[in-house]
């Protein structure tokens, strides 16, 4: 009962905050009855979608510091998962959904165990590998359909199926998504102010300090990145039942794992609207820049270019992110 | 019974010995300083003892169990505290939240974390500054912030290390005050390491003298100031020929 009470208690941010949070969420919930194209609504549905993987990653990543350019290993065994339970099986959404967070969390374990030994670049570098060597073997693994991938054929089920996710219109993913959104923020508002929360917090800081409060570091960070894996597992998921194709080259490429890292680190990396704010201001600019520029022959990386540049004014200027902006301007004002 | 026992403790880095066959009991709610010139081995042995570095040889027993080879948050959950020489605390949490780390060690509960953080943070005098910043604080406060979330552990026994290093007078004078409430007050067994001399002797009941990794003398404050072995470590051999050993 406390958590749940804890998961609605916004009273440490400022009015401000709250008022304008406020204010999105309702403009998004009225969004698609607005009169908005097709392409506005999927960029929405692509906002929530990596909205929720910024959040997932910002528990490990932004409150615990440890860069994670691995996510899309999870957002693979989620979509799997759904994909081959439903088309193999009969089995819907809200079932295959939690099988795929069970086994996207036991291989967290598995790959976090060694990983949380190294540090710093090292951490990095490895979690992109643990993903891209998951994604070879899927490339290869008939039993997975290889790199042709799976299809969900919409025809065999009767849309809207809310049991299974499959629907013709993209305003009911729009708001089951939604939900989720809601949700991913409740959750990411206790965590940030659990007792694991402060303690990543602390680990972040400096491990010897964490370790002489009795924190066992190298566990903390185990069950963090279950955490946010467990985040981009749902999501991915979901995905599958939106896309209804998947193959590992677009749901586990190298891209995929930066660009969620990215959503958070341009935010706000270890704040709670950063990974909101960075999917906002990047999924709209990269969607209608590839709309514009896409066809144009020689400019189809024009996206990529984009993130490089982000990375490194982020990392010369403000390694907070928009959010550190803001923070540094506020607290200006005060004194 | 001792509340710590340290027997034999050796701690070898490469080919330097940095404690060597160190022994020393510590009763419960007792207050001792240890004492050293730089490079003695006195971090090392808080070190030691708190499971940072594992030992070369010797053993160490606290509250009658055998943690020599435990590892530093196993050592912490069972009861011994310490902060430490440079560390201050995590600039971008509150006081509060700080002391709040600490005190997360024996509750899951937020609400509970957080009362016991605000009557830690009344007992150090602290509690106007708990919603600032620790950034935001002096180097005094902020010191005291480290010994307020190392006690959100709920310790038997306290590792101060060097906690006045570069505070002016006034602020040794309260962070003194601090150290006193921790061990009369709530009883707390205290190990200080101290580089302010008359600190070490005024709060001090015992005190051990660490050079070149030996343990050269223990005893009261007094009987230590006029030893003149720690004199010779301290000032060198020929202040000693010099002065005839006239005391510090």
């Amino acid at each position: 009962m406390e958590a749940l009470k804890n998961a609605f208690d916004f009273s440490d941010q400022p009015r401000l905050d709250l008022t304008i949070a406020a204010g999105v969420a309702l403009f998004l919930l009225t969004f698609p009855l607005l009169p908005v194209s097709a392409f506005a609504l999927a960029t929405m549905i692509q906002f929530f979608i990596f909205s929720l993987y910024g959040m997932g990653w910002n528990t490990i990543g932004g409150y615990g510091g440890q860069v994670d350019l691995g996510k899309a290993q999870y957002v693979g065994i989620g979509a799997y998962t759904t994909t081959i339970l439903l088309i193999r099986w009969d089995i819907p959404f809200w079932f295959s959904m939690p099988i795929g967070v069970v086994l996207a969390v036991t291989w967290s374990f598995i790959i976090g165990y060694p990983l949380f030994r190294l540090k710093g670049h090292y951490f990095a570098i490895a979690t992109i590998a643990t993903s891209l060597v998951l994604k070879d073997i899927f490339e290869v693994w008939e039993f997975v359909g290889a790199a042709r991938g799976l299809e969900i054929s919409p025809i065999e089920y009767t849309p809207p199926d809310f049991l299974r996710l499959i629907f013709k219109e993209d305003i009911y993913y729009y708001y089951v998504l939604f939900v989720f959104f809601l949700v991913g923020i409740l959750y990411l508002n206790w965590f940030r102010k659990s007792r694991l929360g402060y303690q990543l917090r602390a680990i972040k800081d400096n491990e010897d300090v964490a370790r002489s409060l009795g924190i066992n570091v190298h566990w903390a960070k185990i069950k963090t990145y279950a955490i946010a894996t467990a985040y981009v597992s749902v999501v991915g998921s979901f995905h599958a039942c939106y896309i209804k194709a998947i193959e590992p080259e677009d749901t586990m490429s190298l891209d995929i794992s930066i660009l969620i890292a990215l959503m958070a680190m341009l935010g706000g990396a270890g704040s709670l609207w950063g990974p909101i704010i960075g999917a906002g201001i990047l999924i709209p600019l990269k969607s209608y820049l590839k709309e514009w520029l896409g066809g144009v022959a020689g400019l189809t990386g024009m996206d990529l270019i984009l993130y490089a540049v982000i990375i490194m004014v982020i990392s010369a200027k403000e390694p907070r992110g928009v959010w550190g902006i803001v923070e540094r301007v506020r607290r200006r004002k005060q004194t | 019974m001792a509340l710590l026992e340290v027997d034999n403790l050796s701690k070898d880095f490469g080919g330097l010995r940095a404690n060597d066959s160190i022994s020393f009991r510590l009763a419960p709610g007792e207050l001792l300083g240890l004492i050293g010139p730089n490079g003695a081995g006195k971090t090392t042995l808080f070190n030691c003892i708190a499971g940072k570095y594992p030992v070369t040889s010797g053993r160490i027993v606290f509250d009658g169990e055998d943690i020599t080879a435990l590892r530093a948050h196993e050592v912490a959950r069972r009861g011994l505290a310490r902060t430490f020489q440079v560390y201050t605390a995590a600039g971008d949490l509150t006081v509060r939240e700080n002391v709040m780390v600490g005190c997360f060690m024996r509750t899951p509960s937020r609400r509970k974390a957080r009362e016991q953080a605000d009557a830690i943070l009344t007992d150090l005098k602290l509690a106007d500054t708990a919603d600032l910043f620790v950034s935001e604080l002096p180097v005094a406060a902020q010191k005291k912030v480290t010994m307020a979330t190392a006690l959100g552990t709920r310790p038997k026994l306290l590792l101060l290390d060097e906690v006045a290093a570069g505070l002016n007078p006034g602020e040794i004078e309260d962070i003194m005050a601090s150290i006193r409430h921790i061990n009369d007050q709530m009883g707390i067994a205290v190990i200080l390491i101290e580089h302010v001399m008359e600190l070490v002797m005024r709060t001090s009941e015992r005190l051990i003298v660490l050079d070149s990794g030996r343990k050269i003398a223990e005893g009261l404050p007094e009987e230590i100031a006029r030893n003149e072995q720690v004199i010779k470590a301290y000032l060198g051999e020929r202040y000693v020929q010099e002065h005839g050993g006239e005391g510090m």
